[in-house]
């Protein structure tokens, strides 16, 4: 891998991409070692034949009809191996809403590897502005779609959400003919004062799509964020959602939920800074685990000096189906002022005998059963989704996941 | 024509052994009260009829409509039309008692080779049987037995009999814990649903209920068997003379 990069460097022209290209060189491709990759096996990723690449793969032919299966809404910004794909994009125009596709990129300067390497070889990714008092009932949906490409496919989003806005946005990936995959996509997001945001983030792209995913979210006094985060299928999926609170009375929503059957790897990693004084944050993820599953939760809240009268909770809940199955979960609290209400948790639990029997006393059989009760431990996540036909769709792909009739 | 054929019933738990060679027969039609101290083994005996993990059957048998019942899982039981009612009906947050219950029908109609049930039929189903036990409208949509008053458990029990319309309906101390009203409603519900092709056993600590559901037979159940049996003036006298009568019964 660093090999690779080191042969593409001569044709990076871009300073920025060069320098950004340098330091992933330089940090190294991440690996067990480092405590932030303890339990995800990055390379097991790399293994599958993924290269880093400048130039994307052509783009081949999806149907649009391919794409209404997926989408609930009108709004789409579709990328297609990187790119965004004109034809499939639909967007009913609205003065204030402005987006086009643009590899011009902000610069995350860190020591991160994936965002370095997404900083130097990002090929697209959607410049999406909401203007101020802008409410949009409609979602807008992002559509992720790989095509047999071995590529890592980087993707840079920018999302401005203006004061006192009101917008739902949700993420899809999609693997169009089943063929290995690997998306490295950075998100940034800034919302105005007053503003109210949701954020569905949807990785349901069958067991042979792997994401690596970091979304960064700032948000200014009285904005209301809602990230909503399922992974349903995939391959190795990690999640990095960062909260900054910059504002005051703000309030920060995570909610996750990972259902893994076979042998699926889900890594959430959340942090939350709370940088000023009277806000709120709210962390939920749930996980059910069976299979051979592994699932990884590193949920930290920071809680500043100034940031007086903070209210921040965090859970980790999770149901272990098997005994193969492997949850590893770490919530961490750093408080550094003194007057907050902050409590943070993490449970694992079975089945429970006395549901599972009432409910085949009642003639539903033990894998039915079972199914409702799995599909009750996540229903409560799939009610945060407030597109009521998301949030259908979601139940409707959850029930055909546990092989339950609704 | 005989139902339920339970003889000489022994049946342990963690090696303790609560049921002491229980004999009864039930025909369709009939309705049989089975009364007894707490500790006595009643719940005990209905976890055994239907299949509840953890108890182990020492001696004696069970035949429902001719076939081993001991032998099948408890879904099985259930869609040959076994029914409790539970003493304490278990909360399960998250599913509606609507796709419980529709999940319930499917099920037990799969069982039978039939297809799944209409969405309206359900519906119209759910409407007529929830007007029985005078459930409120929000209840389908509630998840099952979570947040309901110890009232309102009773109640679902007997919705979901009314629901699955069992053979054999056992009613563990459906009664305890019941208002008055909630009492009329809940034997309300049992006297629409008897038929003579339907049979009843109704294990209850007190004579009240009773007074609302007329047994054909009374037994008295102590320490893990049936120690008196007669018909409904049993229970009256088991009322007036108190339990102590029938710990003496039992030492004769
Ligand atoms: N898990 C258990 N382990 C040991 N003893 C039990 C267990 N569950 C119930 N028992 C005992 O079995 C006896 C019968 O209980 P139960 O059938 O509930 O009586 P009833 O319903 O007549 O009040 C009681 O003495 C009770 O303590
Ligand atoms: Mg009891």
């Amino acid at each position: 891998m660093i090999n690779e990069l080191e042969n593409i460097l001569p044709s990076v022209k871009n300073d920025h991409q060069k320098a950004s290209l340098q330091n992933a060189i330089a940090i190294g491709v991440p690996s067990m070692k480092h405590e932030e990759w303890k339990y995800t096996y990055y390379n097991k990723i790399l293994q599958q034949g993924f290269s880093p690449a400048f130039v994307v793969d052509q783009q081949p032919s999806v149907e649009k009809e391919f794409i209404d299966e997926y989408a609930v809404s009108e709004n789409r910004i579709v990328f297609v191996n990187g790119v965004f794909h004109n034809e499939l994009s639909q967007f009913n125009s609205h003065p204030k809403i402005n987006f086009w596709n643009s590899n011009n990129i902000s610069e995350i300067s860190t020591k991160d590897f994936l965002l370095e390497l997404n900083n130097a070889l990002a090929t697209d990714g959607v410049f999406l502005e909401i203007g101020n008092n802008v409410v949009s009932e409609e979602l807008i949906e992002i559509f992720y779609i790989h095509t047999n490409s071995s590529a890592i496919v980087n993707l840079r989003n920018k999302i401005k959400v203006g004061k006192n806005a009101q917008v739902k946005l949700a993420e899809y990936y999609i693997n169009y003919d089943a063929n290995p995959a690997y998306s490295n996509i950075v998100t940034e997001i800034e919302i105005a004062q007053d503003a109210i945001v949701e954020l569905d983030k949807i990785q349901d792209a069958g067991n042979l799509f792997n994401i690596t995913d970091n979304t960064f979210v700032k948000q200014d006094r009285n904005s209301v964020v809602t990230v909503n985060t399922f992974s349903l299928t995939g391959g190795i999926t990690r999640n990095v959602l960062q909260f900054d609170i910059n504002g005051e009375h703000a309030t920060a929503n995570m909610n996750g939920l990972y259902l893994l059957q076979s042998e699926e790897h889900v890594d959430n990693r959340t942090l939350v800074n709370h940088n000023v004084a009277n806000c709120e944050s709210h962390e939920l993820y749930k996980g059910i685990l069976g299979g051979k599953s592994t699932g990884v939760f590193n949920g930290k809240i920071i809680v500043k000096q100034p940031a007086q009268k903070t209210n921040a909770f965090q859970s980790n809940r999770n149901l272990l189906l098997s005994n193969d199955a492997n949850i590893y979960t770490k919530p961490q609290l750093e408080i550094f002022a003194d007057d907050v209400k902050c409590s943070h948790g993490a449970t694992s639990s079975q089945i429970e005998d006395s549901e599972l029997f009432y409910l085949q006393a009642r003639g539903i059989g033990k894998e039915v059963a079972r199914g409702l009760l799995v599909y009750a431990f996540a229903a409560e996540m799939v009610e945060r989704v407030k597109n009521e036909k998301l949030r259908n769709k979601l139940q409707s792909r959850i029930a055909e996941l546990l092989k339950i009739e609704l | 024509m005989t139902m339920l054929k339970i003889n000489n019933l022994h049946a342990s738990i963690d090696g303790k052994e609560i049921l002491k060679g229980f004999t009864l027969t039930v025909n369709a039609g009939e309705v049989h009260a089975i009364m007894g101290p707490n500790g006595t083994g009643k719940s005990t005996l209905a976890a055994v009829l239907t299949g509840k993990d953890g108890y182990e059957v020492t001696q004696g048998s069970v035949e429902f409509d001719g076939k081993n019942l001991l032998e099948l899982e408890p879904e099985e039981r259930a869609q040959q039309g076994v029914f409790l009612a539970f003493q304490y009906p278990v909360e399960i947050p998250g599913v509606s008692n609507a796709n419980f219950l529709k999940a319930a029908v499917n099920e037990i109609r799969k069982s039978k080779g039939l297809d799944n049930i209409a969405p309206n039929e359900f519906l119209k189903l759910m409407r007529e049987k929830m007007e029985l036990v005078e459930m409120s409208k929000d209840f389908i949509s509630r998840s099952v037995n979570q947040g309901f008053s110890g009232g309102e458990k009773k109640r679902n029990e007997i919705f979901q009999m009314a629901m699955l319309d069992p053979k054999l309906a056992i009613l563990d101390e459906t009664d305890s814990g019941l208002d008055i009203d909630a009492l009329r409603i809940v034997a309300n519900g049992v006297n629409k649903l008897r038929t003579k092709d339907n049979a009843f056993m109704v294990i209850t600590h007190y004579q009240r209920l009773l007074d609302y559901i007329i047994p054909d037979f009374v037994h008295v159940m102590y320490n893990g068997q049936i120690v008196k049996s007669g018909d409904k003036s049993l229970a009256l006298e088991l009322e007036e003379k108190g339990y102590d009568w029938v710990k003496e019964l039992d030492m004769v």
